[in-house]
């Protein structure tokens, strides 16, 4: 049963290593997909992390249902946000299972061992995402894509409501891509899905946009406001163009025309 | 005029004689090298304690220019310039104490590099009484007195001969522990600590098959029971900790225990082996008698 | 998606059951090799393995001090010291994620061997200012003092240089600066003290020789402590597999786990090194062979290392023992000479595989 939670940044301003990389920027995310969106050094992977309380603020600060998220124990703050980091740079013997598994710590706790209710929801998370057919394979086996999966699992198996994903397709072929995408899709009906994306015509299928340059946000809209297709174009310094297909939907083209 | 040819024809013939004359020292080393020297050296480094000791005990001393750091005997060295050990020996100070001859061990890495540099090195081995003997002999040549070898080497054997005098006669063939280090290290009976016991009277508990110094499994010593303990005092104190240990019936009270500097002096394969085997004999005379009493109580132990 | 789905159940539970049989496999085999070594620990001594010498000892008036005083608490603490080397060398390369970290990197080799050497080298200097009767004890025990209190000073060396365990590099780097400066100190000290320089030769081999009871009861001790605390933190190493913010992201609280890692291997590490000296090898190895063998999560190998560095370390002072009898060979020379060379056997065949 998941609860409508809504995550809110309020005038954040985040620094690493002394130089600014967020610049007061509020946004507030309910139930539904967003997809974040920006150029290199945009300060999007940052502006995740600070959302999933991973880093705090120099200024401003995070609210999880109205409430600062620091305030929040470390493991309340864990059932209810999870977040699947951008690259997948593997260590350790386990399998794919065992690293979903890995997604139920945040209920169990290091010393209390699982229970028929954990393993349902691996079994639920890993079913999801359909990884169940290599759920004993190592984790080093799979492939990049195959364990851009099994990670995304281990998000799920949280149970979290709110979900804050690192580029999640950045290892998929495209079949893939478009499974994830469904999957995402179907997800924000029920959680709150943020995701990095740097594939504009994904993030063009979400509910919602929010563009970042420079660690300002640009924009904040709808994916079929022209307001925000010319914003994210300006703040690609008009290197992409944002078309549409004959059955309506928006799509990003790069301009190759010189 | 024919005066004059005599005294021509001498002449050369001296001059010839001289020119054919060979070098006043040839001495072969322990690493095989050949040594020719026109004259007995005047500045000489060493780089070992017993080469030291050594050199002093056949009159050299006023010639040493430097020694290595842990040559602490006689006290007439006491100033002279510490130049590092075998294994970090100060090649520079060396050199430029621009001496006649080093006088190291076989094992010393500096060796290769000083002769490198043009300095004579002279290389001496002692493991054994024989090889003590020997070296004896190396040196006194190499000083040109080779004459106070045999001098110095009998004055080592009356005193030998005068500490097993010394020797109580109910210790004569009594196993004898020598521990050389704690891991535990024995000196056996084919070490020159060995011989040194045989010559007092006493057996060794660590037979000649197994090398001069073996490394010992510890029940070893436990089942060999020997009769006297010899140790440094700091091994001597925590010797009876050891697992099994508490059961020697040498222990504690016939042990010897030296302190550090004594114990150098067991150690030292050198001219004062004589004054070590008196240290042994006077402190095996010096241990309480064993009686049937004393070793039933011990036995109950 | 995809409609041709291998139906979930069948596909996993083969390669399961072979994990779960493997690790099942391991275990036994490790035990019972532990037990086999033991009861050859228990006969081998100075006339090597014999069956003749055996009867002898049993039979002998001097049994009891031979195989209960000598050989048994031997054994024992052998298989005590490589498990704890085994424990410390596993949480080492699972804390810091790194298949080369050993026990011995966060300068607890080097302060154990610093406090060593000062020890010998201040009861040379100082003379014999201590009476026989307390010096007896204060002196075997001043070395285990010594060595216990030196590694945990070198540890806490390093954790202050990295300004606590957050940065597992900061951590490592701190390590080998420490290691490096207590090293050099050691070095100066034994210069001056050639009494200290010989029993620092010792120490760096590693020697099973006086394992006596007292150490087994300070293992054993050690090991009821350590082992069930690793067991209940080691799903936070395999959460740390995932990268730091990931495992930080389910809400673990990153600092304080690390520090009880990091107290855990100062405390396995000090206990070994205060009793055996500086044992090469085991702690690096034994974690590989688990892993090659089974591999599994933190919660088994951890565990599972203990029992094979326990069996490493025993094997190599049996033969210690019988190879060259009445002589010993060092037992560190063992170690690496059985671990790294089954280790080599195991990844060639694996990779001809």
């Amino acid at each position: 049963m998941t609860t409508h939670d809504s995550l809110s940044a309020l005038d954040l301003s985040v620094q690493l290593g002394g130089r600014p990389v967020l610049r007061h920027v509020s946004c507030r995310l309910q139930r539904g997909w967003t997809a974040i969106v920006g150029p290199n050094g945009a300060g999007k992977s940052t502006l995740l992390r600070t959302l999933a309380g991973l880093l705090p603020p120099q200024s401003g600060r995070v609210e999880l249902d109205r409430q600062p998220l620091l305030n929040l124990a470390p493991r309340e703050r864990a059932r209810r946000i999870a977040w699947l980091a951008q690259s997948s740079a593997v260590t350790g013997e386990l399998t794919a299972r065992e690293t979903v598994q890995l997604g139920r710590l945040a209920h169990l706790g290091l010393f209390a061992a699982p229970t028929a209710a954990d393993e349902a929801a691996v079994d639920a998370a890993m079913h999801a995402t359909e990884c169940e057919a290599w759920g004993a394979r190592r984790l080093h086996a799979l492939s990049g894509g195959e364990r851009q999966r099994v990670l995304l699992a281990r998000a799920l198996a949280t149970g979290a409501p709110a979900l804050l994903l690192d580029e999640p397709t950045t290892h998929l072929d495209p079949p893939h891509q478009v499974a994830l995408a469904l999957l995402m899709r179907r997800l924000a009906a029920t959680h709150t899905l943020v995701s990095v994306l740097h594939d504009l015509t994904l993030a063009l299928r979400a509910d919602r946009v929010l563009v970042l340059r420079d660690g300002t946000l640009q924009a904040d809209g709808v994916p079929g406001d022209p307001a925000l297709r010319a914003a994210l174009e300006a703040s690609f310094d008009h290197a992409i163009h944002i078309d549409t297909t004959r059955s309506g939907r928006p799509v990003a083209l790069p301009r190759l025309d010189d | 005029m024919t005066a004059r040819r005599t005294f021509a024809a001498l002449l050369l013939c001296f001059v010839a004689t001289a020119a054919t004359a060979g070098p006043a020292i040839v001495l072969r080393d322990d690493g095989g090298a050949e040594h020719r020297l026109a004259a007995p050296p005047q500045r000489i480094v060493t780089l070992l304690p017993s080469l030291t000791e050594s050199v002093c005990a056949l009159g050299g001393c006023a010639r040493l220019v430097g020694v290595d750091r842990y040559s602490n005997w006689p006290d007439s060295i006491k100033d002279l310039p510490r130049l590092g050990g075998l294994e970090d020996a100060q090649v520079e100070r060396i050199v430029a104490l621009k001496p006649d001859v080093v006088l190291a061990a076989k094992s010393a890495r500096v060796a290769e590099r000083l002769q490198s540099l043009g300095l004579r090195v002279v290389l001496v081995e002692s493991q054994t009484h024989a090889d003590v003997r020997r070296s004896l002999g190396l040196i006194a040549q190499l000083l040109g007195t080779p004459a106070a070898a045999e001098r110095a080497w009998s004055a080592i054997e009356a005193e030998f001969q005068n500490a097993a005098a010394r020797v109580p006669p109910a210790r004569r063939g009594q196993k004898v522990y020598f521990e050389v280090a704690s891991d535990p290290y024995a000196a056996g009976a084919a070490s020159f600590i060995g011989e040194t016991l045989i010559k007092l009277g006493l057996g060794n508990v660590v037979p000649p098959e197994l090398g001069p110094f073996p490394r010992l499994n510890p029940e070893y010593v436990v089942r060999a029971q020997p009769d006297i303990i010899v140790a440094s005092q700091q091994a001597l104190q925590s010797m009876a900790g050891r697992p099994g240990w508490s059961a020697l019936k040498a222990l504690p009270r016939q042990a010897c225990g030296f302190v550090e500097a004594r114990y150098e002096l067991l150690i030292r394969p050198g001219p004062r082996m004589g004054e070590a085997a008196s240290a042994l004999a006077d402190c095996v005379a010096g241990l309480p008698a064993k009686t049937a009493a004393a070793t039933g109580t011990k036995d109950g132990q | 998606m995809s409609a041709t789905l291998v139906p979930p159940a069948a596909a996993a539970a083969a390669p399961v059951l072979a994990d779960a049989a493997r690790r099942r496999r391991l275990l036994l085999t490790l035990w019972g090799l532990a037990v086999v070594l033991a009861l050859l620990g228990l006969a081998a001594g100075p006339s090597g393995l014999s069956w003749s010498a055996w009867m002898a000892d049993v039979g002998g008036d001097q049994a009891m001090l031979i195989l209960g005083q000598i050989r048994a608490p031997r054994t024992l603490g052998a298989w005590g010291v490589g498990a704890m080397l085994g424990l410390a060398g596993a949480i080492a390369q699972g804390l810091f994620r790194n298949p080369l970290a050993d026990p011995y990197l966060l300068g607890t080799a080097a302060g154990a061997g610093l406090a060593v050497v000062l020890v010998l080298a201040g009861a040379t200097l100082g003379g014999v200012a201590i009476g026989l009767a307390t010096a007896q004890w204060l002196a075997r025990l001043g070395m285990v003092l010594a060595a216990f209190v030196g590694a945990l000073g070198g540890l806490t060396l390093t954790l202050m240089l990295a300004r606590g365990a957050h940065e597992p590099m900061r951590l490592l780097l701190a390590g080998v600066v420490v290691a490096v400066v207590l090293g050099a100190v050691s070095d100066l000290v034994t210069t001056v003290s050639p009494e200290a320089l010989r029993g620092k030769q010792f120490f760096m081999l590693g020697s099973t020789g006086f394992l006596g009871w007292s150490s087994v009861w300070v293992l054993a001790a050690g090991l009821a402590v350590a082992l069930p605390l690793s067991h209940r933190y080691a799903s936070a190493l395999d959460a740390l597999t995932l990268g730091e913010d990931s495992a930080a992201s389910l809400g673990l609280d990153l600092p304080r786990i690390r520090l009880v890692l990091v107290g855990l291997l100062a405390l396995a590490t000090g206990l070994a090194v205060s009793q055996a000296g500086l044992v090469a090898f085991v702690g690096l190895v034994a974690p590989h062979l688990v892993r090659r063998h089974a591999p599994a999560p933190q919660a088994f190998t951890l565990l599972a290392s203990a029992a094979m560095g326990g069996v490493l370390l025993l094997a190599a002072d049996v033969l210690a023992r019988c190879m060259i009898a009445p002589q010993e060979l060092p037992v560190g020379v063992l170690t690496a000479v059985l671990g790294g060379g089954y280790l080599m056997r195991l990844l060639k065949r694996q990779t001809s595989e």
